[in-house]
């Protein structure tokens, strides 16, 4: 496919890059021959990405941003529309997909160190991907107007009137109006279908072209263009072109297998996908019985609750999000992949995970006492991660490790002594124990055990 | 601060607006068996729905046609026999009465749209809610209900159910208050129906308005077995493409 082809081919890449650009981003992409499991998830969000495009376009033709129709509209969908409960649920459930992959996506950037040098402007375009996909979740959420829809966007909207002084002029202009009303849902469809789908694609488009301008990193983060043979290619890469494309081809029929269990026998995944009471139209008098948001925000809802100042919560829950751009000048370690990090290393990973996914079961769950003292207890393990990381960096003595725990814990306890707002100090210190446990183990063990040592990384990629 | 307030009060608690201790255990009067299948079920739902509940709930979002075509009831037999107004047979299930007429009859509460309101609370509460009317003077229509306490409805099927009475005693709670529990219904006065029979009304009902809340239910799974066989295959066929492509990468 050089430029000296003929016919209609060659005579369109006289005029445009049309084979550079598919030599360069496909078949002469060289990526790492041992991607495993977890790199399918790239590729996945790029399909669901299409199918949410796609379908959004076919909703847009029968739905009606207006507040008194809205939610009819959808119920037409459902109905009326031939195929449209398909498309609908194809769009509702891709949402939530959206986020499972883009979830198990960045899990697999901390698992491997994909964000480090020279990869650190990858991650940062692909967390404002995640940021711009909240705000495009949270948006199209609003559009079928039911009564989560409503009640939801009130209270995350109502979030911005906790900054002092300004707070409800923001949340105003937000809404276009004093309360949620038909000039909000005007907006939020105007910016759900044009202003944030273009986003989302200009920062994809970046975050690929950033990717293959320094190459894909791999389960063992090794450099495969350190190892190039005489052609200067990379010996340990293959071609994206078949290789890849064959492979993703496979990993997305498996998806679109589950993706279809869930459109065509739970849509609403009980309750999870398309929440219950968003089956009644929006009603400004009738407040649901439990309001929370949908499953893929509530861990960023936990760390808001957990924090009794409005103000504070508000903070706490926007610096947990910021925290994981900086990932990049937090874990510092030159070893990239998990394979030749510390025992330590995994585990507080491990903990990482179980911790995002509690914060996110007690989001969805009503505060009870003991709810409220464990969302703290794990809010604090989740910024926790990010120091420990911080200190994993490199070695350190035992000056280091003893002065970081009494200083952490000390904080911890302070916070308990002074501010924590609990009426039961049984249960205050009691999950007390779960940060103290954290610490002991992330902490003191590098002193006692061989648990921190890390192992040499192999010069080229083991498998 | 007006909003502040709101702010704080559905981010400190997210308020529950329970109705007191629950006077009965939810599923004692047995769990509702959804049978889309069951065509002559839906067929005499159907029947029951326009009859006893459409007159004051509307199916806004249903047409009569799409009910017909689904449930296989002939457009002659459903003009004649459920369209009671000068609707036609394509329109929307919609009621003639006003919503301010309904707010002022049913103590400001408007009747909910049944087409998508089932589909909220679930069937089982619509079957736990048509079982549990019993007699209490003090209700404005002389009904109160166990599973929505202070109902706003009346009992639309009482000539079919008759009348019972329900029989409370009174427990205490750890914080020492005394609340009435629910002990058992006692049968007044006979309805034209059998128990068995009032059950049957009751199975039908439900199951029809489950499928009202979701017509798409009668095909979506067989297409869903349809799709998945096809990327099995596809999936079969994708890995078999792959393996052989790398079959010389090592």
């Amino acid at each position: 496919m050089s430029g000296k082809t003929g016919g209609l081919f060659g005579w369109i890449d006289a005029r445009f890059p049309l084979g550079k650009m598919w030599r360069e981003h496909v078949a002469e992409y060289y990526a790492p021959k041992n991607f495993n499991f977890w790199y399918f998830f790239g590729s996945l969000a790029l399909l669901v990405l299409a199918i949410q495009i796609l379908s959004g376009i076919f909703l847009t033709m029968h739905y009606k941003p207006d507040a008194e129709l809205a939610f009819a509209s959808v119920e037409h969908i459902m109905r009326d529309v031939n195929w449209g409960w398909l498309i609908r649920y194809m769009h509702s459930t891709g949402a939530s997909f959206f986020f499972i992959v883009v979830y198990l996506h960045m899990f697999r950037g901390l698992m491997y160190g994909s964000f480090k040098n020279p990869r650190e402007l990858i991650w940062i375009l692909g967390m404002l991907i995640y940021v711009a996909l909240m705000a495009e979740a949270f948006m199209g959420y609003l559009l079928p107007w039911g009564n989560m829809s409503y009640w939801g966007a009130q209270v995350i909207i109502n979030l911005f009137n906790t900054i002092p002084y300004i707070g409800e002029a923001i949340s105003e202009w937000i809404r276009g109006d004093f309360v949620i009303s038909d000039a909000t849902l005007n907006r939020f469809f105007a910016l759900h279908v044009v202003a944030m789908p273009l986003a989302l694609l200009a920062l994809v488009f970046a975050h690929i072209l950033a990717l293959h301008e320094v190459g894909s990193n791999n389960p063992d983060g090794v450099e495969i263009k350190e190892t190039k043979n005489a052609d200067g290619i990379p010996v340990d890469g293959v071609p994206f072109h078949p290789y890849y494309t064959v492979k993703d081809i496979f990993g997305a029929t498996v998806f679109l297998a589950v993706f279809s269990v869930v459109v065509f026998f739970v849509p609403d995944m009980y309750g999870y996908f398309l929440e219950h009471a968003n089956f009644d139209p929006a009603n400004t008098l009738n407040t649901p019985e439990h309001i929370a948001p949908i499953w893929y925000f509530t861990p960023f809802y936990t760390v808001l609750r957990a924090i009794p100042d409005p103000f504070g919560g508000f903070v706490g829950m926007v610096l947990s999000i910021v925290v994981l751009f900086f990932l990049p000048w937090i874990d510092r370690n030159p070893i990239k992949s998990i394979r030749y990090r510390s025992a330590l290393f995994r585990i507080n990973l491990l903990v990482f995970v179980v911790t995002f996914i509690i914060l996110g079961y007690l989001g969805l769950n009503a505060v009870t006492p003991l709810y409220s003292q464990l969302a703290l207890r794990f809010t604090e393990l989740y910024f926790l991660f990010f120091v420990v990381l911080w200190a994993y960096s490199r070695p350190h003595g035992a000056v280091f490790w003893i002065g970081s725990f009494v200083i952490l814990l000390g904080g911890v306890t302070l916070y308990d002594v002074f501010m924590n707002t609990s009426e039961y100090p049984e249960l205050i210190w009691k999950t007390w124990i779960i940060p103290a446990a954290y610490l002991v183990v992330t902490l003191l063990l590098p002193l006692f055990t061989n648990l921190g040592l890390e192992k040499e990384v192999p010069a080229r990629v083991t498998s | 601060m007006k909003f502040l307030a709101v702010v704080l009060v559905l981010l400190s608690a997210n308020v529950a607006w329970a109705a007191g201790p629950s006077a009965y255990e939810k599923g004692s009067f047995g769990k509702i068996k959804i049978d889309l299948s069951n065509r002559t079920s839906l067929q005499r739902g159907a029947k029951y729905f326009v009859n006893y509940c459409l007159s004051c709930h509307p199916a806004q979002h249903s047409r009569y046609k799409r009910v017909a075509d689904d449930l296989g009831i002939s457009e002659d037999l459903m003009r004649n026999n459920m369209i009671f107004t000068e609707q036609k047979f394509g329109d929307l299930m919609t009621v003639a009465m006003k919503r301010e007429d309904a707010m002022k009859w049913f103590l400001g509460i408007d009747p909910p749209d049944l087409s998508t309101h089932v589909r909220a609370i679930g069937p089982q509460a619509v079957y736990e809610y048509l079982k549990t009317f019993y007699i209490d003077e003090t209700r404005p229509f002389g009904v109160n209900n166990l599973h929505l306490p202070n109902t706003a409805m009346p009992h639309v099927l009482v000539n079919l159910q008759g009348t019972q009475k329900a029989v409370f005693h009174d427990e205490t709670d750890e914080n020492g208050k005394e609340h009435p529990v629910f002990d058992r219904f006692e049968t007044l006065e006979p309805g034209t129906l059998s128990e068995a029979q009032y059950e049957q009304v009751v199975v039908d009902t439900v199951n029809f308005l489950a499928y009202l809340s979701e017509p798409a239910q009668l095909v979506r799974k067989r297409i869903g077995i349809g799709v998945l066989f096809f990327l099995v295959v596809l999936g079969a066929l994708s890995y078999f493409l792959k393996k052989n492509y790398w079959m010389d990468i090592h």
